[in-house]
């Protein structure tokens, strides 16, 4: 029963989103749609498809942003998660203690200083230049993720790899990072829906309207105008945005909800 | 794994994290020191937005700015009530995912999907739910008999509402925590309990809340921090009204800074933020660890 209860609430806003996404407008301002019409309708989807920017494009856009930081993360998060777990002392405890506090803090507050930088550099309107600042603010959790995995292996393993006379970056590349596989595929996954669902950076970066994420897509419908949303073709976008990250809850749960528990609790 | 000294001392674990370490530094360090020097300068349209320095000016103006210290009393209210909320409803979550049954999977997946859909796209989607006099809610009160209410055109059930969109949306967040906390707790101690008749208020009450502690205490705190930061969620629902009685700090500071155009004391709100931010994780944690000395 609690179940039940419970799914409703977490479904029910989103289901309401999907059937305002197939009706015509008249009828979502209340009117009878017209005699012998049905009031049903693929339209407002054809028009946020065709739309400008298309959201076709704007999807591609967030996905190739999220994957190209997703990579980008990993590469960096991982010999960092290594290099932390050797070091020992007081530098371990306050690198930890700084990642920590880097992990829980509201990123918000750091858009002013990031679009100047970005201004400086030039690198405003370039999709893929995000990618760093979206990369720097999930290290934090990232490194926490994989450093706590690291410490769950073996510690024979690497006895056995030195040994053999293995060195450093031959032990993290041979061993270490093929038995991660689980971890970095968690930490991906939280890394790529961080992304995908970031927003003050994106609204302050982007204004081409070729360029926009998701996120900053669906802010700028609603910067419209502040009367007549048009709710219709708004919900056919939520509807269309929400799909690929329904998918991948579904497919991966176990993954994202490992990845949430391992980084939050241990880290 | 123990590695001591195997990697020839602090070289070269130092050599790996420098990469991570140096983007680190770059786009959470600096802002602070770019806020600060910020912070004591006039940076406007007055000043052709160039940085002129003006000592304490703007936090003087920040100390004496009554929509400052209304937005700081207003986040301050959103955070502490839906954290509340979050956590009451994320425990409920958490018990019924911790009962094993088929389809748990599936389940889970489900009540986790608003934490993992961008805030921006449900924002809105609040926005059409509450609409007056279309939205879904209205048309539900006019079935029962009564008239449409502009939900978003009065300050209290503005307020409300925007606290139900965000305890929406990260009570999963909370429910996933608690749950591996649920989880950690040997199953022989519950059964052990069951066995002497314990129903499962019992269980919660004497078994389950009380090893929960550091779950719970990591959940607010996380959630706490995040909360006194919001900004998507103002910003699209209500934009800070109606008459700026939703607004966040956040939401303030990135107004002088887009629409006023006045980077000084937007950086100085900022700072500001930062600070209350610092100050009230201090004293989470000061309580709990108060808390655990007493128990």
């Amino acid at each position: 029963m609690m179940r039940i209860l419970l799914l409703c609430w977490s479904l029910a806003p989103l289901l309401w989103q999907l059937r305002t996404s197939f009706l015509v407008g008249d009828v979502l301002v209340g009117e009878q749609s017209q005699p012998g019409l049905s009031p049903w309708t693929l339209a407002n989807y054809r028009l946020v498809l065709h739309g400008d920017p298309s959201l076709i494009q704007v999807l591609l856009n967030s996905t190739v942003l999220g994957l190209i930081t997703t990579l980008l993360t990993l590469i960096l998060a991982l010999p960092c998660a290594y290099g932390l777990h050797a070091l020992r002392g007081h530098l371990q405890r306050s690198i930890h203690a700084g990642l920590v506090g880097a992990a829980l803090f509201p990123t918000v507050l750091l858009f002013l200083s990031l679009l100047q930088v970005a201004r400086s550099l030039g690198l405003a309107n370039h999709l893929l230049a995000l990618s760093l600042p979206y990369a720097a603010l999930s290290l934090p959790f990232a490194i926490l993720l994989l450093q706590a995995a690291i410490n769950d292996l073996p510690p024979e393993l690497e006895d056995a790899a030195r040994l053999d006379g293995l060195h450093t970056l031959q032990r993290l590349r041979l061993i270490v990072a093929p038995l991660l596989t689980p971890a970095l595929a968690s930490t991906g996954l939280l890394v790529f829906l961080a992304s995908w669902n970031e927003y003050p950076i994106a609204l302050t970066w982007l204004s081409r309207s070729d360029r926009l994420t998701l996120p900053a897509a669906m802010g700028r419908i609603a910067s419209s105008s502040v009367y007549t949303i048009p709710y219709g073709p708004y919900a056919a976008a939520t509807v269309l945005g929400s799909l690929p990250l329904l998918l991948l809850v579904l497919l991966f749960q176990r993954w994202i909800i490992s990845g949430l528990t391992q980084g939050a609790v241990k880290g | 794994m123990n590695d001591q000294g195997t990697m020839g001392g602090k070289a070269m674990p130092l050599l790996l994290m420098a990469p991570a370490l140096l983007l680190l530094a770059l786009i959470f360090l600096w802002p602070w020191l770019h806020y600060g020097w910020l912070s004591v300068h006039a940076s406007s349209l007055l000043t052709g937005l160039k940085a002129v320095p003006n000592g304490g000016a703007n936090w003087q103006r920040l100390l004496q700015d009554g929509r400052f210290w209304q937005d700081a009393l207003q986040t301050l209210r959103f955070a502490g009530l839906s954290v509340l909320l979050e956590l009451g409803l994320g425990l409920l979550m958490a018990l019924s995912l911790h009962r094993p049954s088929r389809g748990r999977g599936v389940l889970r997946a489900l009540m986790i999907l608003p934490w993992a859909l961008p805030g921006t796209v449900m924002a809105l989607g609040w926005r059409w739910i509450l609409n007056d006099p279309y939205g879904p809610l209205n048309g539900l009160l006019q079935a029962l008999g009564g008239r449409s209410y502009p939900f978003l055109a009065s300050p209290g059930t503005t307020w409300a509402f925007t606290v139900l969109a965000d305890v929406w949306k990260t009570t999963p967040f909370v429910a996933i925590v608690l749950l591996a906390g649920l989880q950690s707790i040997p199953r022989d101690l519950e059964e052990a309990l069951r066995l002497e008749g314990a129903g499962s208020w019992t269980l919660l009450r004497r078994l389950q809340w009380p090893l929960l502690g550091p779950y719970v205490a990591l959940a607010v705190l996380f959630r706490l921090a995040q909360a006194f930061g919001v900004f998507d969620l103002i910003q699209l629902l209500t934009g800070g009204g109606p008459a700026g009685s939703t607004e966040s700090l956040a939401l303030y500071a990135y107004l002088n800074a887009m629409r006023f155009l006045d980077f000084g004391y937007s950086a100085t709100l900022m700072v500001a933020t930062f600070l209350l931010v610092v100050a009230l994780s201090l004293v989470w944690l000061g309580w709990m660890r108060w808390q655990g000395a007493r128990g």
